[in-house]
């Protein structure tokens, strides 16, 4: 008994490692249907819409892949959702009531807008012809780790600090208000707000849909760079192909990517990020190791181990598809009318105003 | 039909089950803005009706401006704000299909600084109830799915 328990947790254990080690498995087919560059590596050229409705981590009770049926379901249901959404109100209403009218969603509630702004995406993710209920794989639970007890030591350092700018915090969700000094000047605004990167870690790395809009990618590809682009703020990563990473000293605000080819795999490795990035309250060290896989014509596979061990108590990985489309990127010009911020500074110098009064 | 009564109880509660985890990934969903609570003043709610004056078609926001005629017959020029404009360029709506004199209504909630006469969009509509840019005739709008012979695709997904 004692034997064949063993041999049993053996075989899941190398099926698991199989699983885990083997990212970069391309068909013989699709192999074929890969385009490529002149000198021989897959071309990863080309405009990715990463709109879905897989999150990033799995929703409790639901299994890490939804069969067909499962996932059509569900795909229906937010259909039906966005088109009562889309219906028509009343035209001789009345001022929503004050503090909102309690309600959940971007326009039910106090914030946001109505849904004709937003494009949050139709279909779960397809990868190796899996519907993926979480974009974590790794731990198998698709939970991203726990924070190590300094993660959330920092954390609540920084929340006495009044100051969220990481490169993942959403522009807000504050229904009512943040705490005092929130608003107190620039610096202590989420990055997103501040046009210097997406929010959510749109263009990461990792590099993660924000559930909202503008969720297009522009990959470029030469033989000694690859440059990402992002659309949410325009974010554009350089990639430098077969480079040493740069000296500790320098730090920038999307890491300092390096790149190389593992046969059909473009491999990047990113480190030297700001401690302003601090994607999930991880640290300046920050070591994120991206594989991009051209799997078809249409779709590449794009998947991502993150590390940080004063954040997490170990590495996690996450993947899924970057499905190929035929719409353009516009610019997403985020200074040139940004009288949100302007808007969230004067109303705090208001306050402060009345206050002393 | 012990067996069928098992069948349907299971299917029940799997749809359950989906419907329950849904709800739970809807929950965690972000609700991208910039700082609402900073930028408007949840105890000012309005309501705002008239001609659209100017659209102003730009990141990280677009901006309605539309004339509201108050009580006493005064003028204000109000600025309202909407999402990104990016996601609608996309889907065909161009600056042309939002005509300056389209009446509009729109309910939200005022900048926290009062001397601003702006709001957030939280539903901007015709006077008829219907959205903007949904389901309006003669705008180059894409379909909102209200018209039988419309596609059920949403417009601007192409490609996928």
């Amino acid at each position: 008994m004692r034997n064949r328990t063993f041999a049993l947790t053996g075989a899941l254990a190398a099926a698991l490692a199989i699983a885990v080690a083997t990212p970069a498995r391309v068909t013989g087919q699709a192999k074929s249907s890969v385009p490529r560059t002149p000198d021989g590596h897959p071309d990863l050229s080309g405009m990715y819409d990463l709109a879905m409705l897989t999150p990033l981590e799995r929703p409790a009770g639901l299994p890490a892949v939804l069969s067909d049926q499962e996932a059509a379901k569900l795909e229906r249901d937010i259909a039906e959702q966005e088109r009562k959404a889309r219906g028509p109100i009343r035209g001789d209403r009345e001022a929503p009531p004050k503090g909102g009218d309690g309600s959940t969603g971007p326009a039910g509630n106090v914030g946001g807008y109505n849904t004709f702004w937003l494009d949050r995406g139709t279909h779960y993710s397809t990868v190796d012809g899996q519907k993926r209920s979480s974009i974590v794989v790794d731990p198998p639970d698709g939970r991203v780790p726990p924070l190590t007890p300094d993660a959330r030591q920092r954390a609540l350092k920084k929340l006495g600090a009044a100051a969220r700018p990481t490169s993942d915090a959403a522009e807000s969700n504050d229904p009512g208000l943040e705490p005092p000094g929130s608003y107190d000047d620039p610096e202590r605004r989420p990055l997103g707000e501040r046009c210097l990167l997406g929010f959510s870690s749109t263009s990461g790395p990792p590099v993660l849909p924000n559930y909202f809009y503008n969720n297009l990618h522009q990959i470029v590809q030469t033989p000694d760079s690859v440059m990402i682009l992002t659309e949410m703020v325009h974010d554009a990563r350089i990639v430098r192909m077969n480079a040493q990473h740069l000296p500790t000293t320098i730090r920038k605000w999307l890491g300092d990517s390096v790149g190389h080819w593992e046969g059909d795999t473009l491999v990047v490795d990113t480190t030297n990020f700001t401690e302003e990035t601090r994607y999930r309250g991880s640290t300046e060290n920050l070591h994120v190791v991206e594989r991009f896989t051209r799997v078809d014509g249409r779709s590449l596979k794009y998947r991502f181990t993150i590390e940080d061990p004063a954040t997490w108590a170990r590495p996690w990985t996450g993947e899924y598809s970057w499905p190929i489309t035929d719409e353009r990127m516009f610019e997403y010009a985020c200074h040139e009318a940004n009288y949100a911020l302007g808007g969230i500074l004067s109303g705090a110098r208001l306050r402060e105003a009345e206050a002393k009064d | 039909m012990r067996t069928r009564k098992r069948i349907l109880n299971s299917k029940f509660s799997i749809r359950n089950f989906f419907t329950a985890a849904w709800i739970v990934a809807s929950a965690v969903a972000p609700a991208a803005h910039h700082a609402f609570g900073g930028e408007f003043d949840s105890t000012r709610p309005v309501v705002l009706k008239g001609p659209i004056t100017r659209v102003e078609w730009v990141n990280p926001h677009a901006w309605i401006h539309l004339e509201v005629t108050t009580a006493d017959g005064k003028k204000e020029e109000w600025m309202v704000e909407g999402g990104s404009p990016n996601s609608l360029l996309r889907r065909g709506v161009t600056k042309e299909a939002l005509a300056v004199g389209t009446m509009i209504v729109v309910d939200g909630y005022q900048a926290r600084d009062h001397n601003l006469l702006r709001a957030n969009g939280r539903n901007i509509t015709y006077p008829d109830g219907r959205k903007l840019f949904l389901g309006s005739s003669g705008t180059g709008a894409p379909a909102d799915g209200a018209d039988p012979s419309d596609s059920p695709t949403p417009a601007g997904r192409g490609g996928r």
